[in-house]
């Protein structure tokens, strides 16, 4: 059996998911041939006579409960509300507050209870797409860690107590104008919170109000305050860009406006559309980012050098004559020890495409590389094309500048009393401010938050905050729009407050209705105005635009040399990069277990973060994968687990901000390692001097990419093994306007023949999908919103780590070429619904069937769990529920679950449906209208959700459905379509645009 | 040499083998019937917590089925009526009615009525009342004539084999969508052309797959 198939022997692959899979070692063949990397730990330690025992009772439990047919009631309503139909989904307008940014979605409800997301096309530049943060935060609504009631020094409490406690302490504040007192809040954007917020600071004048957010755009808008005078917020048209340059910014991650900026940018690259137009990313960073994916060129470089190489680009731009300021110029230094041929070729191309061009800088960067990068922008033409400027409106930027005054005024106990709205600041402030010490020096303490947490804790009272589900509010968009937020459901738990309403109570004494708050905020809008916009979600309003000229000498004079000319890193000065999690945010949703268990973009871990370094850095350092080191920051120090990356900055280790959570309940709490305790004022995004201990220990880290493998090398004998690793298809855009089929031509392909029966379909609608690799930004929102929209459990880390996990979507992400100087390639994978499928022909009780309308279904009822299929499938995208994961879930979370999706039991098998729930309530809708059904009444979950609409979804047979359309490209491809399978999802193949001056030299 | 066995046991193994086979036909049969939901779940008639006639209302009063299932024709759920439904008319009518306690405590407490569920396909299975409606199935064809039943009982087994006899060939419970809630409705002589022209007109195409009603 062993050797029945030609093994290849161990070659080196162009694309490859990791080291292990590129160098072909004899442990990653173990795991792709065996598909799950254990024996299950559950079936060891029973022995025979537990075995018997177990199931003699389990028959007996089963043959007791078939004897009476159980008694089942119908629980009508009393007075049916007007609106509502059981059975039916009713969808209402309302936004997400995060920060200072915030989406406008549309939740889905059914008989009052909210359980799925997704964007809002009304009210929402991305329509019904939305990140993977708000598909995720249904499940935050139905958190059972969420705290029921208020707490007052430990003991149970209510916020009505609360509520006459601070009627007596407010009018002494209010006597002596707020000597005292201190309101820390989050940032936000919200019109009806700037409102309350002035009325707070003209009731309690001598009041310190201070804002605090781990990760947020201060650097972005003082740079901006250095250029311009005031602090602008940069509205970007990537649309209207042809050439961008992004300076260690997550443009497509997790920096401000991602869904939105890739959209418009993948807009420029749809080139069946227009071949003449293509835009060009370069990208510059220390480590690899989700945005890598879409990069056509990629410069690895320390974070701390970005400087260094925007000085270089300056002074190449200059050359290149564009109109570079001079006082800028002679401030500058000239950096030698950067990619000079690079930035060289980035210049010419920036130059060559004044007033299209852009460049961006991540919020990691200081603030004077924003000063320099807005000049830039300027100097080439972009501000008011590609760029402007608009001042934000009822936002509340984070305020870092104030945190020393408040902590000097903690220290020296001139705080009364400390108001915390929201956020975690003992988890997330800087360390070296010590809050948690100096919050005890505070007379009395107060913070509102969803969950008992490290800040609760430690504080006078806790308030119950309102899930945003469940609250009036508002939103303010930087592009203008106004949105609201209305509650989906009434509160879960009797006692709690919204945030307008406590901060309403701050100021006036009394607890009053969030929604009668919110709307004298609106009271400029009359009844009809007021329902349009709760139907909308939002409503536009011009905001004037600002054409700012920057103050070149205010930007010369804010440059500092030597921090435009640093060293590279080395051994002795190590660099830090934090980062925003693009899963768990800044900890904020560390008790989601989906957002815990959905893979990184580009790393792939779950359940947990590490220290990122390359290869190179690690075996300088004697480490390995799974290597728990100290890192040394500034005096301080965190254990973190090593975990080795390709594209990774030399002497450069990025760590994820977020994790190692104390107290953020029974999912979050001990996951991953806390970032923040080397964290500093001085240095919150990129410390230098980093030194890392010798290894202590080891830590088991959960990385899926290995898992679900395609075993390329036995699937086929020679002849067709040759053309099958064509997994991933791309060309250049010079190769796809010289033979726009080069896609098919990548191999060639016999006459395929199949030695099965032809199905039979008749007129149904024959269901397919389409994903174009080009537009593919890899952000994983389709897998998160298949999980919510198919009930897919969460299985924990230790099952993960036996390779069990269960999304339906996996995104694989390959990698290109070197170890050193990757390109990152996405390619999401679910079931094909192949015509010919595989699996159908092995299960032995036709538990996977093919329907008429070439759905290769699975009926959960009839699997007996031999797994044959998943044995079977090349795609290796079907997934077994080995335990009963939803079992044991506590009852509220049931109330997440969709409700036309059967919850699967242990022991059987699942995977992509094409959302049939979805297919049949479209069928069945337009039958009800009495209309044929057309395209785009069927939209699946991931279809929906993705914010570069690279995913089609319909009927192939109808000639003008959006899917027919895309699979007539010249691109269109089918994943091993040399197996003559068939399957109904095609790929279209990527397509790069790379510069031909830096082509030869490093092909990305 | 005495015979071993008396004669009449010559005729032993034909009398064990006719006995053995209707034993096996009985068996075959008893199972097939007692153990199919023709036997354990038809008839099937619990208390209800209000004594309701559907005999009365709608056999004797005329009432038709959506006064009281209203989402019926545009939801899966054919939707047991609210109180408030009751309430309608017995705030006149009968106001003082003993039998309606149960009613007005509902309506007065606000708290709702817990009725047995009798029609119940299993939890996998998604059947759409508005579909079927929509298709000229009647009401009748699931739930039998409810026009005549005092207290409601299981008429049919609403087994899957039950459903695919019809989804198979449902030409004798097709009708015109003005006769879907009648009761007692009969098949016209010419019905097979009137049931072709009902599943031309609407393009009826009963699925047959599994994915039709399980998800």
């Amino acid at each position: 059996m062993k050797n029945r198939l030609p093994v290849a022997t161990s070659h080196k692959k162009e694309y490859w998911l990791s080291r292990r899979d590129r160098d072909n070692t004899p442990e990653y063949q173990v795991l792709v041939r065996n598909e799950f990397v254990t024996e299950p730990p559950d079936a060891r330690g029973i022995d025979r006579r537990s075995f018997l025992g177990i199931m003699g009772a389990s028959m007996a439990l089963a043959g007791l409960t078939s004897c009476r047919r159980p008694e089942d009631h119908i629980v009508p309503y009393v007075s049916r509300p007007e609106d509502i139909t059981p059975g039916n989904s009713l969808h209402y307008a309302t936004s997400m507050p995060l920060g200072t940014e915030s989406e406008a979605l549309l939740v889905e409800t059914r008989e009052g209870r909210p359980f799925k997301i997704m964007g809002n096309a009304l009210a929402s530049p991305i329509g019904n797409s939305a990140s993977v943060w708000a598909h995720a935060s249904i499940l935050g609504l139905y958190d059972p860690d969420r705290s029921m009631h208020a707490l007052r020094t430990g003991e149970a409490s209510t916020v009505g107590a609360f509520a006459d406690f601070w009627k007596i302490r407010r009018e002494e504040f209010v006597k002596n104008a707020g000597e005292g007192l201190v309101l820390l809040t989050e940032s936000f954007a919200s019109p009806t919170l700037s409102r309350l917020l002035e009325l707070f600071t003209t009731t309690f004048p001598k009041a310190m109000v201070v804002t605090h957010e781990a990760v947020s755009d201060r650097a972005i808008l003082d740079g901006h305050a250095l250029a311009f005078g005031t602090p602008l917020v940069a509205d970007y048209d990537f649309g209207a860009v042809d050439v961008l340059l992004a300076l260690d910014a997550d443009v497509f991650g997790t920096e401000r406006g991602a869904f939105e900026h890739a959209r418009a940018f993948t807009r420029g690259r749809a080139v069946d559309e227009d071949a003449k137009r293509m835009n060009r990313f370069y990208l510059a960073e220390s480590g690899l980012t989700q945005s890598a994916a879409m990069a056509d060129h990629r410069l690895r470089v320390a974070a701390s050098r970005i400087p260094a190489v925007l000085a270089a680009l300056a002074r190449e731009l200059a050359a290149n004559g564009v109109a570079v300021p001079g006082e800028l110029l002679g401030k500058l230094p000239a950096p030698k020890d950067v990619d000079a041929a690079w930035i060289s070729a980035v210049a010419k191309d920036l130059a060559a495409h004044r007033g299209r061009s852009l460049l961006v800088a991540g919020r990691g960067q200081h603030a004077s590389v924003h000063a320099v990068v807005a000049a830039l922008n300027h100097a080439l033409g972009n501000t008011g094309a590609t760029v402007r400027y608009v001042a934000p409106r009822h936002t509340r930027f984070a305020d870092d500048a104030a945190l020393p005054a408040l902590m000097t005024a903690l220290k020296e106990s001139k705080v009364q009393m400390l108001l915390m709205l929201g956020g975690n600041p003992v988890f997330t402030m800087p360390a070296d401010l010590e809050f948690r010490t100096a919050l005890e020096s505070a007379g009395s303490s107060v913070h509102c938050s969803l969950a008992v947490d490290e800040t609760s804790s430690a504080c006078t009272w806790h308030l119950p905050r309102r899930h945003y589900l469940e609250s009036w509010g508002d939103v303010s968009f930087a592009d203008g729009r106004l949105g609201v937020i209305q509650p989906l459901i009434a509160p879960l738990f009797d006692d709690g407050i919204a945030d307008a309403q406590l901060l309403s109570l701050l100021c006036t004494g009394t607890l009053d209705k969030d929604g009668d708050i919110v709307r004298a905020t609106w009271k400029a809008l009359s009844d009809d105005a007021w329902r349009s916009l709760l139907h909308d979600g939002s409503r536009m309003e011009d905001i004037p635009p600002v054409a700012p000229a920057p103050n070149n000498a205010a930007v010369a004079a804010a440059v500092e040399t030597k921090h435009f000319n640093q060293s590279a890193p080395s051994r002795g000065d190590m660099e830090v990069v934090f980062r925003l999690s693009p899963t768990v945010h800044d900890g904020r949703f560390a008790n989601n277990a989906w957002l815990q268990e959905f893979p990184d973009p580009v790393t792939k871990l779950t359940w947990d973060n590490a220290a990122l370094m390359s290869r190179a850095t690690a075996e300088a350092l004697g480490l390995k994968d799974g290597d728990l080191v100290r890192i040394k920051v500034g005096g301080r120090e965190t254990p973190m687990p090593v975990w080795m990356m390709p594209g990774q900055a030399e002497y450069s280790i990025t760590v994820l901000l977020g994790y190692g959570r104390r107290k953020a309940g029974r999912v979050g709490s001990g996951v991953g390692f806390n970032a923040y305790r080397i964290r500093g004022t001085k240095y919150p995004y990129v410390a230098r001097g980093a030194r890392v201990s010798p290894p202590f220990g080891t830590h088991a880290l959960a990385c899926v990419q290995d898992h679900h493998g395609l075993d390329t090398e036995r699937m086929a004998r020679e002849g067709v093994r040759e053309r099958v690793p064509m997994l991933l298809r791309e060309g250049t855009i010079e190769e796809y306007r010289k033979d726009p089929h080069f896609a098919e031509h990548i191999v060639h392909m016999p006459q395929l023949r199949s030695m099965w029966k032809e199905h039979e379909y008749g007129d149904n609608p024959q269901w397919g999908m389409s994903i174009d690799l080009n537009a593919c930004i890899g952000c994983g929102a389709c897998t998160i919103a298949c999980q919510s929209e198919n009930n897919i459990p969460v299985v924990g880390k230790e099952q993960v780590l036996n390779g069990r996990e269960m999304h339906w979507i996996r995104i694989d992400r390959y990698y290109k070429g070197d170890e050193d100087e990757p390109g990152v390639r996405v390619m999401p994978v679910a079931c094909h619904h192949c015509e010919m499928a595989p699996c159908e022909q092995v299960c032995p009780v036709a538990a996977t069937t093919h329907d008429e309308e070439g759905l290769n279904v699975m009926t959960y009822n009839r699997c007996i769990g031999t797994r044959y299929c998943s044995n079977n499938c090349p795609y290796k995208v079907r997934r077994f529920n080995f335990l009963n994961y939803t079992g044991k879930l506590p009852e509220i979370m049931k109330s997440a679950q969709n409700p036309d999706v059967s919850v699967r039991f242990r022991g059987v098998m699942e995977k992509c449906t094409y959302c049939t729930q979805r297919i049949e309530r479209g069928k069945i809708a337009a039958k009800l209208d009495g209309r044929a059904l057309k395209d785009g009444d069927v939209q699946s979950a991931c279809q929906q959700a993705c914010p570069t609409q690279a995913i089609s979804f319909g009927d192939i047979l109808d000639r003008g459905s959006a899917v027919a359309k895309a699979k007539e490209s010249p691109r269109n491809y089918a994943l091993l379509g040399e197996l003559n399978l068939r399957p109904r999802t095609t790929f279209l193949a990527k397509i790069r645009n790379p510069n031909p001056a830096l082509e030869d030299k490093r092909p990305v | 040499m005495a015979q071993i066995f008396p004669k009449w046991t010559n005729s032993l193994p034909g009398k064990i083998a006719l006995s053995g086979g209707i034993l096996v036909i009985l068996l075959v049969a008893g199972i097939w019937y007692y153990w199919s939901p023709w036997f354990t779940d038809v008839g099937y008639a619990p208390q209800q917590p209000v004594p309701y006639s559907h005999k009365l209302h709608v056999g004797e009063l005329g009432l038709d089925c959506r006064y009281c299932h209203v989402g019926v024709e545009v939801s899966p759920v054919a939707m047991v009526p609210p109180t408030q439904t009751c309430m309608n008319c017995h705030t006149l009518i009968k106001p003082e009615s003993e039998k309606l306690a149960p009613v007005r405590e509902s309506w007065e407490k606000g708290t709702p009525l817990h009725w047995v569920r009798i029609h119940k396909v299993p939890d996998y299975a998604y059947f759409d009342h508005s579909a079927h409606l929509r298709a000229g199935v009647g009401c009748e064809s699931c739930h039998g004539d409810i026009a005549a039943m005092e207290v409601v009982s299981l008429d049919k087994p609403l087994s899957m084999g039950w459903c695919l006899e019809c989804h198979r060939n449902p030409d004798q419970h097709l009708r015109p969508q003005e006769a879907i809630t009648v009761m007692g409705w009969q098949p016209p002589d010419d019905q097979p052309a009137r049931a072709a022209a009902i599943k031309s007109s609407l393009k009826l195409n009963p699925p047959e797959t599994c994915s039709g009603c399980h998800r």
